[in-house]
Order: C-alpha cells, then sequence, then structure tokens
C-alpha cells in the first residue's frame, strides 16, 4: 500500500492510465475500420525519426525524439495510403512493407550513431524501442496529458462526424462529411498519441494499447459510446495494474506487464462477454429446451 | 567478408520465396506477428535446455511461430474479432510474455533482445561447422538446407499453391485443403524466419519476406514471372544493402531494408505505369482536352473571334492559364491574333473537325 503513494508510481501511473484510456478510445475507430495494424505499422516507422531527432540535437531530451516520431509517423502514414491508393498492393502487404523499411532505416541510423565518437549518451534510445516507464520524468507525463487530452477533445468536438465516418463512409460523404479528411483526423490523433508513448511503452507493444481496449469495448457492446467508454476504461484500468505490478515486482517491465493485463481481459471478454464462447454456448442450450 | 553477403543473398532467398504466397493471400503481417512470437518459442526451449546454442531453440521458436499462426486463426474463426485486430493482440501478448520470461528469469544469460530484433549478420561467420570437411558458417549451413527446402516445396506443390492464392473455393470445389497447404507455408514461413532471424534478425526477416515480392508484384501479373522477379530483386536488394553497410559501416541488416524500400519507391514511381507516370499522362490529357474546347467554341459561330477574358469567363479559367493555352495554340499555327482577338486557322478548323469525330461529338 506504500507503494501507491510513492513519487515514481504516481508519475508512471498516471501517465500510463491517461495514455491508455485516450488510445483505447481513439483506437476504436481503427478497429472498427478493419486498419488497427496501422498503428502497428506507425508505432515501428516512428524510430528513425527518434533517432534522427537525436542526431540533429545531440541530446536525448524528450521534446524534441517525440517530434522526430511524429514527423515519421506522418511520413510513415503518407507512404501507406500513396501505395494502396496507386498500385495494387494492398493494405497488409503495404504495412509489413512500411514497418520493416522504416524499423530497419533506424536501425542502419543507430548502428551509425554508436558507432561514431561524436555522438554521446546514446543509452537512452533503446527505451524508445522496448519503453522503460521507469525513467519517465515529469515532463513525459505533461506530454502525455497534453496529447490524450486534445485528442479526446478533438473527438469529442468531431463526435457525431467520427461516428457516421465509422459506420458508413458513403452516407457520411452525402451529407457533406469528407471521410478521407476524418480519417487523417483519426490517424493523427493515432501518431500523436503514439509518439508520446513510445518512452512509456515501447515501439512495438504500443499498437496494443490502441487495438485490445476497443477489441474488449466490441466484445461487451454493440452501441459506439458504451463501447468506447469501456474501452477507455478498460486501457485505463490495465494500465494502472499493470504498472502496480511492474513496480511492485521485479523483472516485470511497465510496457509489457500492462499488455498482459489487458490480454488477459481481452480473454475473458472473449469467453463471458456479450457474444462470448460460453456465453453463446449456454444461450444456444436455453433455446433448445 | 564476402561470407557475409553470401548469408544475406541465401536469407533472403529462401524468405522472399515464400514471401511470394503470403503476399498473394494478404498474411504479410502474419509474418510481423511470428518475427516477434519466435522470441517466447526461444525463451521457452531456452529453459529447458539451458544451452543458447541448442537446435533445440529453432524448433522451439518454429514451434511457437506455427501456434501464432493458429491461435490467430482460432480468433478469427469465433467471428468476434477482426483478422487485423486478431493479430494484433496475439502478437503483443506473447511477445511481452517473452520480454518478462527474459527479464525475469534469463537475465543473467547472453539472451539480448536487441540483437534478437536488429540481428547482426556480421557475426554470423564466427559461429561455423564442419559440413563434409569444409569449415562453413552454421547460419549458412541452415539457411542454404531452407532454400532447397522451401524451393522444393513451391515446385512440388506449385499447382496447389497457385490455385489455393487466387481461388480458395475452387480448390476446395476440386478437392484438397487449402487448410493442409496453408499449415505447411505458414510451418515453414517460421522455420526459415527462425533460421533468418538468428543471422539478420526480426525486423529485417519481414523485409525480406515482403520487399522483393512486392516491388515485383507492382511490374508482373504472372505468378512464375513474379517468383523470378522477386529472386532477381531479393539479391539486388541484399547486394546493394551489402555495399552500403560494409563502405558506410552501418548495420547490413538496416542497410538491406532501407535499399529495399527505396527500389520499392523507385519501381513505384517510375515503372511505365507507375504514379509519376500516370500523373504525367493525366496532366498532358487534361491539356490536349482544354486545347480542344477552346478551338471547338471558336468553330462557333457566334464565337468566331474571342478575346482571352472571354475564354477565361467561359471555361472559368485564370487568366495565366488562358494566356498559357492560347500561346500554345498560337504557336502551333491553330489561331491567329489580330489586336487582342484570336481566331481559327484553317489548320485550327480541321482540328475541330477531327476532335469531333474523336469526342463523339456532331460534325459542324
Amino acid at each position: 500500500m506504500e507503494l501507491l503513494s510513492s513519487y515514481t508510481f504516481l508519475i508512471v501511473a498516471i501517465g500510463t492510465t491517461i495514455l491508455s484510456f485516450a488510445a483505447g478510445v481513439i483506437g476504436t475507430v481503427s478497429v472498427i475500420k478493419g486498419q488497427s495494424l496501422i498503428g502497428d505499422a506507425i508505432g515501428h516507422a516512428t524510430f528513425p525519426g527518434v533517432i534522427l531527432a537525436f542526431m540533429l540535437i545531440g541530446v536525448t531530451d524528450t521534446l524534441p525524439l517525440t517530434i522526430g516520431a511524429i514527423i515519421f509517423g506522418v511520413i510513415a502514414f503518407f507512404f501507406i495510403q500513396l501505395i494502396t491508393n496507386h498500385s495494387k498492393v494492398t493494405l497488409d502487404g503495404a504495412l509489413a512493407l512500411i514497418l520493416s523499411s522504416f524499423f530497419g532505416f533506424g536501425m542502419a541510423l543507430k548502428s551509425y550513431v554508436q558507432g561514431n565518437p561524436g555522438f554521446s549518451n546514446t543509452q537512452g534510445i533503446d527505451d524508445y524501442i522496448f519503453g522503460q516507464a521507469a525513467y519517465m520524468l515529469r515532463l513525459d507525463v505533461w506530454l502525455i496529458i497534453i496529447a490524450s487530452v486534445a485528442s479526446l477533445l478533438l473527438f469529442l468536438i468531431f463526435y457525431q462526424q467520427i461516428r457516421i465516418y465509422t459506420f458508413d463512409p458513403v452516407y457520411s460523404s452525402t451529407i457533406g462529411i469528407n471521410p478521407a479528411l476524418v480519417n487523417v483526423l483519426v490517424l493523427s490523433m493515432t501518431i500523436l498519441l503514439i509518439a508520446v508513448g513510445l518512452k512509456a511503452v515501447g515501439a512495438i507493444l504500443i499498437v496494443n494499447l490502441l487495438i485490445a481496449p476497443g477489441v474488449i469495448g466490441l466484445l461487451w457492446s454493440n452501441r459506439f459510446n458504451i463501447v468506447l467508454l469501456i474501452a477507455g476504461l478498460s486501457g485505463a484500468v490495465s494500465a494502472f495494474i499493470g504498472t502496480y505490478i511492474s513496480t511492485a515486482y521485479a523483472g516485470f517491465a511497465t510496457g509489457p506487464s500492462i499488455i498482459l493485463v489487458m490480454s488477459i481481459i481481452v480473454f475473458i471478454s472473449m469467453m463471458f462477454g456479450r457474444r462470448g464462447i460460453i456465453t453463446r454456448k449456454f444461450n444456444l442450450r436455453g433455446d433448445a429446451t | 567478408m564476402i561470407e557475409v553477403l553470401i548469408v544475406l543473398i541465401v536469407a533472403s532467398l529462401a524468405t522472399s520465396i515464400l514471401g511470394v504466397f503470403l503476399v498473394l493471400r494478404n498474411q504479410a503481417m502474419t509474418t510481423d506477428a511470428i518475427s516477434h512470437t519466435i522470441l517466447l518459442g526461444i525463451v521457452l526451449a531456452f529453459f529447458i535446455t539451458q544451452d543458447i546454442r541448442s537446435p533445440l531453440l529453432i524448433i522451439g521458436a518454429a514451434l511457437v511461430g506455427v501456434l501464432t499462426v493458429y491461435l490467430i486463426q482460432l480468433i478469427n474463426q469465433t467471428d468476434l474479432i477482426k483478422n487485423d485486430a486478431s493479430i494484433g493482440i496475439v502478437f503483443t501478448a506473447l511477445f511481452a510474455l517473452a520480454v518478462i520470461l527474459i527479464s525475469r528469469y534469463a537475465d543473467h544469460v547472453h539472451l539480448d533482445i536487441d540483437v534478437v530484433i536488429a540481428g547482426e549478420v556480421l557475426f554470423a561467420p564466427l559461429n561455423r561447422i564442419e559440413v563434409f570437411g569444409f569449415s562453413i558458417p552454421r547460419a549458412l549451413w541452415q539457411l542454404g538446407i531452407l532454400l532447397i527446402v522451401n524451393v522444393a516445396f513451391v515446385a512440388l506443390f506449385y499447382k496447389e499453391l497457385k490455385v489455393s492464392s487466387f481461388d480458395p473455393k475452387f480448390a476446395y470445389v476440386i478437392g484438397f485443403s487449402t487448410t493442409l497447404i496453408y499449415y505447411m507455408l505458414m510451418t515453414l514461413v517460421s522455420i526459415t524466419a527462425v533460421a533468418a532471424f538468428d543471422a539478420v534478425g526480426a525486423i529485417l526477416v519481414i523485409n525480406f519476406f515482403v520487399a522483393p515480392v512486392l516491388t515485383a508484384y507492382l511490374i508482373v501479373k504472372r505468378l512464375d514471372h513474379m517468383i523470378y522477379l522477386t529472386a532477381l530483386f531479393a539479391v539486388l536488394n541484399s547486394t546493394l544493402g551489402y555495399l552500403i553497410g560494409y563502405n558506410l559501416d552501418l548495420s547490413m541488416s538496416g542497410a538491406t531494408a532501407s535499399v529495399a524500400f527505396i527500389i520499392f519507391t523507385i519501381v513505384f514511381l517510375f515503372k511505365p505505369d507507375g504514379y509519376i507516370v500516370l500523373k504525367i499522362k493525366k496532366r498532358r490529357q487534361r491539356k490536349e482536352f482544354m486545347h480542344a474546347m477552346i478551338l471547338m467554341l471558336m468553330n462557333e459561330d457566334e464565337h468566331e473571334t474571342v478575346t482571352p477574358g472571354e475564354i477565361s469567363r467561359h471555361f472559368s479559367l485564370t487568366e495565366p492559364e488562358t494566356k498559357k493555352q492560347l500561346e500554345t495554340l498560337e504557336v502551333e499555327g491553330y489561331v491567329t491574333r489580330a489586336d487582342d482577338r484570336y481566331r481559327l486557322t484553317v489548320r485550327g478548323e480541321e482540328f475541330t473537325h477531327y476532335s469531333r469525330i474523336k469526342y463523339g461529338l456532331k460534325a459542324h
């Protein structure tokens, strides 16, 4: 119990909880639209941005590295759109290509930085691949809070447009909502959350925060606003429990712990959710008698 | 050093030949999932054997690779979650488990996640084995065998792979199991991914599986052509990546992945029906159409002579645009200018005649 009031724990827990709530809400849109792995590709693709920002600035400060991550997230998104819109390559192929190429480019840059005596203090860079929540500073948490609140506000302001775009893009364009614009809006929020969340969860696993809460929400309800609420809450709860476990026990990294808690909730939801496997079995028996 | 290049080329050939069918089946991101989750297999097998160089590690990793595919399929079959979301959930869960197992129970051994993810083909020649009296890198031996196995698999089951990739329903009707072919393919993908990522790292494995294939896919339509061209791009990417990595002292894996993307982008932009060519064509067409419209307008009796202002109002063009159009028309001899008014030449009148036929309009 003492742990709950410790400063380090509070800093990390506040950051991860707020981040997971926002990521859960906004990620739900991509989950419903069947483009949730874009988050995975963008998460990996931010890596060279982090290294390039480090090469330009020379320090591992959060702000410039986050901006670098955002820029490369946008570039990756632009390439994904370009390739899928102007060739027969499918989203699946484009994502795998962008993900591996950008991450590989980051690896090449990293090997250059580490082999070059002109750069010092390169240790902080690895934190962005796997996440190192324990080293999160006040500034990191502030960035997460600002990005999350901004994304959630935008989401609330454009809630009607996003809702219509999510379920009926054809209808949305007949009533004057540009689906391409809403798509860009949703993905900008996604990129922003990925960039600020890198240090907490890491480039590889961050996609889970965007997918799993939405999946949990969809397993329990089919009303959009309820799904979003469940998604946000399950993300926040998992983040809090995961952070607690990682602080209390040695060897539990924060990002992976959060994701394991989330995965357990997904599993429970798949069994007992509204359309869950066990729920369906019971209903069938009930119908038969 | 030449051994490093050979390892890269053999790895890229062994992976990309399977990649052809992954791309055609829209399973590229499943490979991404496999390349992450095999880490869990390596960790679990390591707990059993306590030996980081044991061949059991490869078997364990391949098993977890197949397990990943199976789990994704299982979740898909429940119809609860969309395919892409189930990929994202399964691989992150297994990868997170692996990271925690390593940091909690295997921190003292050399199981560096960073090396697993990034890979370093430069170290491949250091780990050697004796084969028929020759000392060759272990990675080359493993990947060489897998290359032969994969080529044999594709050659033997070519028809089945083709039909089940393009027309799974037909495959079902003529009576062979697409599921069986799928699992055979994914088993080989897992084994090859494990062997390759030991040498080049998990991320480059994904790139090897898809980048040469997608580049070839942009250019050709026939499956057999696609396979040959994929092999060509695989060799090209690895050779250039090796040269750049070697000369600039960069990570070979990273350099190869970057080169692969640059080559894809070049082909994407500049191939005969690529992005740039289409853009240019579209622009030219628009310009030609505008010319024809202007000339046809001037062919009407009430517009025998027109000022630039009238034209820009009529077609709602900007002043400079109108000026440019008229200048081109004048240079090409379709119109003549007197003061500020333009009128058609004989040549221009002939042109409108043909334009009417071209656009299917009534003769004037």
